[in-house]
């Protein structure tokens, strides 16, 4: 990233100084170092890196497949594979370049009670941030179970809201019936951000077999199949978040730079890249320098000001839009 | 922090990858070679690349090397149509070029002290043993038995073997001629009836050499294999039968190719319980006695 691209592309999100509006998504970078294998990838290229989910105990996760291509995307069924918070803070962030870019964790569990003890060991260390997933598709309990009922979304946010002085950035599920409802009692528990969205539920069969490909029948489906979901959902989010300052993530099918604005346009102040860097692992500079471009050719000094620019057609919302 | 200690950083290399050849071998099989210096110059057997089949899929497809050249650049790789993504590639024409990410993966390793390698490759698993053997020569102070398993026709001409194999029945004679050339022992073995060929499982003809060994030769014997998973389970066993040492190499969906995702795992005996590991890093060599237990 050269330096002019660079005070173009600084964003604070939830107080944090990001270099980029780029962030990595949990479930695709590891534990921060992975992508570092190819050659040309920085992680300076990027605001911050989410951690994979991780939970108070070590996970085995689910049995293979867990990973299969589908139209426009793919499905994934990982199960919260991780070692435990524990080992996590003792043993990885310690490895951890944290002058490169920001880490955030992603913390996850099966009960609230979970939630506050990895959230407790997370916040005694030098990780940036909190990333509260209620919204895993992947596992039997906790996860989207939490996520998809806003009583339960509220309930988990103030216990863990309770336990850390550090962000706390919420992220949301695509699978549920009002996501700004979500969204609003998400804030009055004192969510610092959100991450719009998580994967959609999906299904892959083997028509030979009979049978589902992944191993835990079902899965997460991210890509460019899902951004026009991701889209609505962060404009959906932002129409409640902006009121109250509430900055967001935008995710899901970001491949490229005019991805990424749109999401910044639809209400996001940063943006999650996952799935692309499967198909592209150094995409993110093309993202930088291309966001860079637009803001110089709008004649634009800062993201800030692109954000939830958005203007709707006429005095129809997008939440009401309706194919009846 | 500095990348001193960070020797993982930099060490897979994203490559527009010419193809300098393409040729098409019956059983819907394909040898493909493709310039990329990067990846030539540092894999050795066992690694893998992962690559971009068609601009339309944009999920990239791991491929094992069967054989590299440091000098020349390339990169050689057999693989056989089983989906969307190497029907899409075996269309490629050379002088198109494919975005590869190479090398990648943990190789096999090798021990001096067992220079009796045997090499077990089945179908689309014999590509890493090529490499292995061309290494292995290079490296000097071994002596590789190759054997190969096929149940669609060899994706090369087999010729009569000038090098004799104890153990193998009369008239097993068939041989790659790449080994061949290179002095090294190499037979095929298939259900299907080709000339020259043994007919029964590979592990089948890997007993009847071993039994044909002195305790003491035996000693010397290491197994590396590459296959189908029930050819790698009757070679686990096989290994355990003579208490040989057994690495295998092994293959999972794959979504990132770098231990991102955790997407490729295999379930492997740990000393402390199961876990889960990566193919895509943390192999796709593993101790067969960790994986088949």
């Amino acid at each position: 990233m050269n330096a002019d691209d660079r005070d173009l592309l600084h964003v604070e999100f939830c107080g944090m100084p990001f270099d980029s509006p780029i962030v990595l998504l949990s479930g695709c970078v590891g534990f921060g170092e992975e992508y570092t294998r190819v050659a040309g990838f920085s992680n300076s290229e990027v605001g911050a890196i989410c951690l994979k989910g991780t939970t108070g105990e070590n996970r085995l996760g689910n049995q293979p497949h867990r990973v299969y291509e589908t139209p426009g995307g793919m499905l994934n069924s990982i199960g919260l594979q991780n070692p435990g918070a524990r080992y996590v803070v003792d043993n990885i962030l310690p490895k951890l370049d944290f002058s490169e870019t920001r880490f955030i964790a992603n913390v996850s569990g099966s009960t609230v009670e979970e939630y506050v003890e990895v959230t407790r060991i997370f916040d005694d260390s030098n990780i940036d941030a909190i990333e509260l997933n209620i919204s895993c598709p992947n596992v039997k309990e906790g996860g989207a179970a939490f996520g998809n009922d806003p009583d339960m979304s509220a309930r988990v946010v103030a216990a863990v809201r309770a336990a850390t002085r550090k962000p706390l950035i919420t992220k949301l599920s695509p699978n549920q019936t009002d996501i700004a409802e979500n969204a609003r009692r998400c804030i009055e528990s004192g969510t610092d951000g959100f991450a719009v969205i998580n994967t959609l539920m999906g299904m892959a069969i083997d028509i030979e077999q009979r049978a589902p490909i992944l191993g835990n029948n079902q899965g997460g489906l991210s890509g460019p199949a899902i951004k026009p979901v991701a889209l609505l959902k962060t404009h959906q989010v932002h129409q409640v978040a902006r009121k109250h300052g509430i900055p967001i993530i935008g995710q899901g099918g970001v491949t490229n730079a005019n991805d990424a604005l749109e999401f910044i346009i639809a209400g996001a102040s940063a943006v999650g890249v996952g799935t692309a860097l499967f198909y592209d692992p150094l995409v993110c500079e093309s993202i930088n320098s291309g966001i860079a471009d637009y803001l110089r050719r709008h004649q634009l000094s800062s993201i800030a000001q692109l954000v939830g620019t958005l203007e709707l057609n006429s005095a129809i919302s997008a939440c009401d839009v309706c194919v009846e | 922090m500095s990348n001193e200690s960070k020797p993982h950083r930099g060490t897979i290399h994203v490559e527009s990858a010419k193809i300098l050849s393409h040729e098409r071998f019956p059983g819907d099989q394909f040898v493909l070679r493709v310039a990329a210096p990067e990846c030539a110059a540092k894999a050795l057997p066992g690694s893998f690349v992962h690559l971009r089949t068609d601009p339309m899929l944009r999920m990239r497809r791991p491929l094992s090397i069967m054989r590299v050249s440091a000098t020349e650049g390339w990169v050689d790789m057999l693989y056989k149509v089983v989906g969307e993504g190497t029907r899409l590639l075996s269309a490629r024409q050379e002088g198109e070029t494919l975005s590869m990410m190479g090398p990648i993966g943990k190789p096999f390793v090798a021990h001096p002290e067992r220079p009796r390698a045997l090499l077990l490759g089945g179908g689309v698993g014999i590509p890493p043993m090529v490499f292995l053997a061309e290494h292995l020569r290079r490296t000097g102070g071994f002596d590789p038995l190759v054997l190969m398993g096929s149940e669609v026709p060899f994706p090369f001409r087999a010729r009569p073997s000038e090098i004799i194999v104890p153990g193998v029945p009369d008239g097993v004679i068939a041989a790659m001629p790449l080994m061949e050339d290179w002095n090294i022992a190499s037979r095929l073995a298939s259900l299907q009836g080709y000339p020259g060929v043994f007919e029964g499982y590979i592990t089948d003809l890997a007993r009847a050499w071993l039994k044909a060994l002195s305790e003491e030769q035996r000693t010397q014997v290491e197994i590396f294999a590459c296959g189908p998973h029930p050819m790698l389970a009757a070679t686990a066993m096989l290994a355990r039968e003579f208490s040989l040492p057994c690495q295998v190499s092994l293959e999972e969906f794959m979504a990132c190719a770098v231990g991102g995702c955790a997407g490729c795992v295999v379930e492997v005996q740990e000393d402390n319980g199961p876990a889960m590991r990566r193919v895509c890093v943390d192999g796709p060599v593993f101790d067969a006695s960790r994986v088949f237990v």
